[in-house]
């Protein structure tokens, strides 16, 4: 049945003469698990919001959307409330009240329900999703992925029809976003309900959705069931930067033009390579890592913690990053990997041991010698690098006060720019501009102070993947330049990319720094897709590049042979 | 946060009790008091001390202070005291009320806008123990002085009376205190 | 521990309310003494042990200082012991002093229990029946608030690593925490609109909207509050009679025990021993429970 038809929507923001999102054309039957993909400003957003009627922005709109057969202007407002539900981007900004119980209550009470219903649903709602052991606890308690299981459950309690979700897991850890997601797949499987998530990290949800919807400037470019439009990318533009989004068994596939079925997962993905291609006995060893001189940063047998009786975040921790180099710390949730950047960072204060910065110990840099020209560090969220209405005005005032005379100060800020692609953005309001474009400003920003270290915490939170590679590119380039870059994260695809050396935290200490083809090729489980798929026939592909290689060579060999 | 308030408090304390001065006495020390004995050419002056007020409003009375009315309402009969030199109102006061044993309580001159002493209590009879217009006045030769007990000087042979009022002095008969209330209204 | 705090917001705040304004108002040494150990026992069983031994270092102190105080101050009183200053200090005034001690200490026991009791949900269901739309608004600002300190936070630790807060004079603090509280609004403003999304996605808006809580009316609760009715309507009676009049000055008096007081007494004394009782009774239960098991 069909519950969801869009036909010719058009849509353009005041002031502006593109429209948004033009001539769409979609129906979502009942029970369909849609997901709608596309580069950051594509358009999905619009659309998603337009679909929901009290969120629809101002404009000028043409069109219609109708829901269950009904126009979307005639559904009574109650029913559009309880029925449609929508799940924002970030998971604390959407939490209204103080304690989770009125938080699931929330919306019932605006429908005017009864205390015993109310009791009721909420009861249920809350055994469901699992959160009964947070039911009384405060909303301010929960960790990111909590906040976004309850915002998912709070619009759950109202019983929607269609459940609409705008990038819901982007500001979430991978292992909290692959919970949400799972959590949906169960609410679509068990109950029916029709979903339309729009998504950039599609490695989960892709296999799932029962469609996929890509997106373009504002228009659909292709719309089907995701094998298909696995197989068709292809045909439509290799190159197009949604491409980069996609699962690895996907853009293996893509790149290698083989006859067959598209793979999805990782499993499909496997049986799809051993299929066409059989384990050489003889493997390249991966080469041997050669590094600078010059130790950069070194941590020595640091201890930490945030209060006399909490227990210790890093115990004992040791490090040693070469001059020049990516070193990539990969942990999982709360492990203290930020911890541990800001202790080096000097924010936070070892109550034992050693870090040595250029030689030097870092209690030895008086004032903020350590942040001049030697140091900086970008935070997880670069929203708050930002305190100015511009970015122009932020760069400006971080030359400011580094006392650079201002006749100098707009030469350098559009030296930055330049270098870093931002220049159509300075006088944009930070808050407007995407995750992508955000973090680009931000580390311009910081880039001010002309560091030679450069700490990133989880710098690929958020991006779609054209901005991840984007920042790839960047981090090579700062690398270029002669800059250390050290960064947390929890991306093991960018770590395997980009990182020249990748580390494991683990209760408090780093493990195995190693170069990323032996790092993940020793993980059985915390490794990238592509080795996943791959470590059977090649033990040292990491990423989805080294594959592809790797195939391509091994059919050359076959065909000489033959 | 909280050992600062214990601290704040102790300071405070501490202050108060410098401020107020540390002169410490005995009881029988206090009531050891030189009473100049009336030769013919010393200058005396009369103090009485009444309350026969209250008499009339024994309703308006605090019940535990029934006992410290004397009934004749009479505290301190008219007796007669060598004037010092300067002695004001108040030092006679004093000397009587310490020479009897009669229990007195004022508050010094430091301590209020009036700059002169304050009478707050005498022979445990306080101010609003009677109703809340009552407290202790004080008469000179029949007329109500408009200020306090120490800035009165006292000339030979005039006669002091203080007066518990019940009714801000109307019921004794001051009457500027009447004028008063009506300029202020 | 927290059996009394399961009870319904309504008789804890009757309750509370009944145990501080009879303790503050009533001047008699017994119903002051009642109070101060009821609020003592109550207070030991809500809290650690350490916490306990922590808070007497506090309270003892705070006693006897306020004790002291009233002598220096007042005079009254038939038995001087010195004097000082030429004003006596009397044996009434030092009574008065320790009494008043019992008071102030009696009543900050009840409003530490009292916080630890009556959290901000339960205040916020209490008037939010009186007034629904200024409970939304309380319950919004509860949830804003440490969601703006923590942005702050994060945000001057962002700005630290940047050198903002660049010498360490005074001023430059200052204007430093300025130029991030500036940030902070907007950021406040736009943290908000998304809010505001989300409520409007909700159906906030529509009209009838009620009020939900998690509390219910239990019978135990009718049966704790009509008992703490009949021990106050008791205590009450006594205070008004005049029956548990008590004097300090200028003579102590003496404590009259006709039966009639002593009734009012004991009602008192149940009535502020009745939390602490209700603990020890759950405590006994489940201890027993266990035993069995």
């Amino acid at each position: 049945m069909e519950i969801l038809h869009i036909e010719n929507l058009t849509f353009t923001y005041p002031k502006t003469k593109k429209p948004a999102v033009e001539n769409i054309d979609l129906k979502i039957n009942s029970g369909e698990f849609t997901v709608i993909c596309g580069q950051s400003g594509c358009g999905k957003t619009t659309l998603l919001k337009l679909l929901k009627k009290e969120l629809a922005p101002s404009g000028e709109k043409s069109g219609k959307i109708f829901y269950g057969g009904v126009l979307q202007e005639e559904i009574p407002d109650k029913t559009s409330a309880s029925e449609i539900g929508y799940v924002l981007q970030n998971p604390d900004s959407q939490i209204v009240t103080d304690k989770v119980w009125h938080e699931l209550a929330f919306g019932l009470e605006n429908l005017g329900m009864p205390t015993e219903v109310i009791r009721r649903r909420v009861g249920e709602m809350a055994s469901y999703f699992g959160i009964q052991d947070m039911f009384r606890k405060k909303t301010d308690e929960l960790s990111g992925g909590q906040k976004q299981l309850l915002n998912l459950a709070s619009v759950m309690v109202m019983q929607p029809k269609i459940l609409i979700l705008d990038e819901p897991t982007s500001r979430l850890d991978p292992i909290a976003a692959a919970d949400f997601i799972s959590t949906l797949q169960k609410l679509n499987r068990e109950l029916g309900l029709t979903v339309i998530i729009a998504e950039h990290r599609l490695e989960e949800v892709f296999p799932i959705a029962d469609k996929a919807v890509v997106m373009d400037g504002g228009r659909i470019i292709a719309d089907g069931a995701p094998r298909e439009i696995g197989g068709k990318l292809s045909e439509i533009n290799k190159e197009h930067p949604m491409f980069f989004g996609l699962p690895s068994a996907v853009r293996i596939y893509n790149a290698l033009g083989i006859e067959d079925n598209c793979p999805l997962t990782v499993r499909e993905g496997r049986d799809f390579l051993e299929k066409h291609f059989s384990p050489e006995a003889e493997t390249e060893m991966p080469t041997e890592y050669v590094h600078s001189e010059t130790v950069a940063v070194e941590m020595k047998n640091i201890w930490f913690r945030y209060e006399k009786d909490l227990p210790d975040i890093l115990r004992g921790t040791s490090l040693k990053v070469y001059g020049g180099e990516i070193y990539c710390i990969l942990g999982g949730n709360g492990a203290g990997k930020t911890t541990a950047l800001n202790v080096i960072s000097g924010l936070d204060k070892a109550y034992r041991g050693k870090i040595i910065i250029n030689g030097k110990q870092i209690k030895d840099y008086k004032g903020n010698s350590l942040y001049r020209k030697l140091l900086a560090l970008l935070p997880q969220e670069p929203q708050t690098v930002f305190i100015k209405d511009s970015v122009r005005e932020d760069l400006s005032d971080m030359l400011e006060i580094l006392e650079i005379p201002k006749a100098e100060r707009e030469k350098k800020i559009a030296e930055i720019s330049q270098k870093l692609g931002i220049t159509e953005l300075l006088d944009k309001h930070p808050y407007d501009l995407s995750g992508g474009e955000q973090q680009k400003c931000a580390i311009a920003k910081i880039l001010m102070s002309e560091p030679k270290i450069l700490l990133l915490d989880e710098p690929t939170k958020g991006l779609d993947a054209f901005s991840k590679l984007n920042l790839k590119t960047l981090l090579c380039g700062l690398k270029q330049e002669g800059l250390t870059i050290i960064m947390v994260t929890h991306d093991v695809e960018f770590a395997g990319e980009t990182a020249d050396r990748c580390a494991l935290f683990f209760d408090g200490e780093i493990l195995s720094a190693d170069i990323p083809e032996r790092f993940f090729s020793e993980n059985n489980f915390y490794t990238t897709a592509s080795n996943r798929m791959a470590r059977g026939l090649w033990k040292y592909a990491v990423t989805c590049g080294q594959v592809v290689e790797k195939c391509k060579k091994s059919k050359e060999s076959k065909g000489e042979a033959r | 946060m909280k050992k600062d308030l214990l601290a704040i408090l102790g300071i405070i304390l501490i202050i108060a009790v410098i401020l107020n001065g540390t002169e410490i006495q005995s009881v029988d020390e206090y009531y050891l008091t030189h009473i100049d004995d009336i030769t013919p050419e010393s200058k005396t002056v009369f103090i009485t001390i009444r309350c026969d007020t209250i008499l009339n409003n024994l309703g308006d009375l605090d019940s535990n202070l029934l006992e410290f009315v004397p009934l004749d309402g009479v505290i301190l009969p008219k007796t007669e005291y060598v004037l010092r030199n300067g002695d004001t109102v108040f030092d006679i006061l004093d000397r009587a009320v310490r020479y009897n044993k009669i229990q007195m309580e004022y508050q010094g001159a430091k301590q209020n806008s009036f700059g002169s002493v304050y009478i707050q209590g005498i022979n445990f009879l306080y101010e609003f123990s009677c109703g809340p217009l009552s407290g202790w006045m004080y008469r000179v030769d029949g007329e109500f002085p408009n200020y306090g007990c120490s800035k009165y000087e006292l000339k030979d042979g005039q006669n002091i009376e203080w007066i518990y009022t019940c009714d801000l002095g109307q019921d004794v008969g001051a009457e500027w205190m009447n004028n008063m209330g009506g300029e202020e209204k | 521990m927290k059996a009394f705090s399961d009870y319904h917001p309504l008789v804890l705040l009757v309750y509370f309310l009944s145990i501080l304004i009879v303790a503050m108002f009533v001047n008699n040494p017994v119903i002051g003494i009642f109070a101060l150990i009821g609020g003592i026992l109550f207070c030991a069983m809500l809290s650690k042990r350490s916490e306990t031994a922590g808070n007497l270092g506090f309270y003892i102190p705070l006693f006897f200082m306020v004790a002291i105080t009233n002598p220096l101050f007042s005079h009254n009183g038939v038995t001087p012991l010195f004097f000082l200053n030429g004003n006596p200090v009397t044996a009434e005034a030092f009574a008065y002093g320790i009494a008043i001690a019992v008071t102030v200490t009696g009543v900050m026991m009840w409003c530490k229990c009292y916080s630890a009791v009556m959290t901000s949900d339960k205040f916020l269901y209490l008037f939010g029946k009186a007034i629904p739309k200024l409970s939304l608004v309380l319950s919004m600002a509860l949830r804003f608030i440490p969601m703006f300190k923590r942005q702050m936070h994060k945000v001057s630790r962002a700005q630290k690593s940047m050198g903002l807060y660049s010498s360490k004079s005074f001023i430059d603090k200052i204007k430093s925490t300025m130029r991030v509280f500036m940030a902070m609004l907007s950021w406040s403003l736009e943290n908000s609109i998304e809010t505001s999304a989300s409520m409007k996605a909700r159906g906030y808006g529509l009209k009838g909207r009620t009020n939900f809580s998690l509390f219910r009316f239990y019978p135990r609760d009718g049966i704790l509050l009509s008992v703490c009715a009949v021990l106050l309507g008791v205590t009450v009676a006594g205070i008004i009679t005049g029956d548990t009049a008590f004097y300090y000055y200028p003579r102590i008096s003496e404590l009259t025990l006709t039966p009639f007081s002593v009734t009012v007494y004991t009602a008192f004394g149940i009535l502020s021993f009745l939390p602490f009782m209700i603990e020890v009774k759950e405590a006994l239960k489940w201890k027993y429970c266990i035993s069995k098991i």
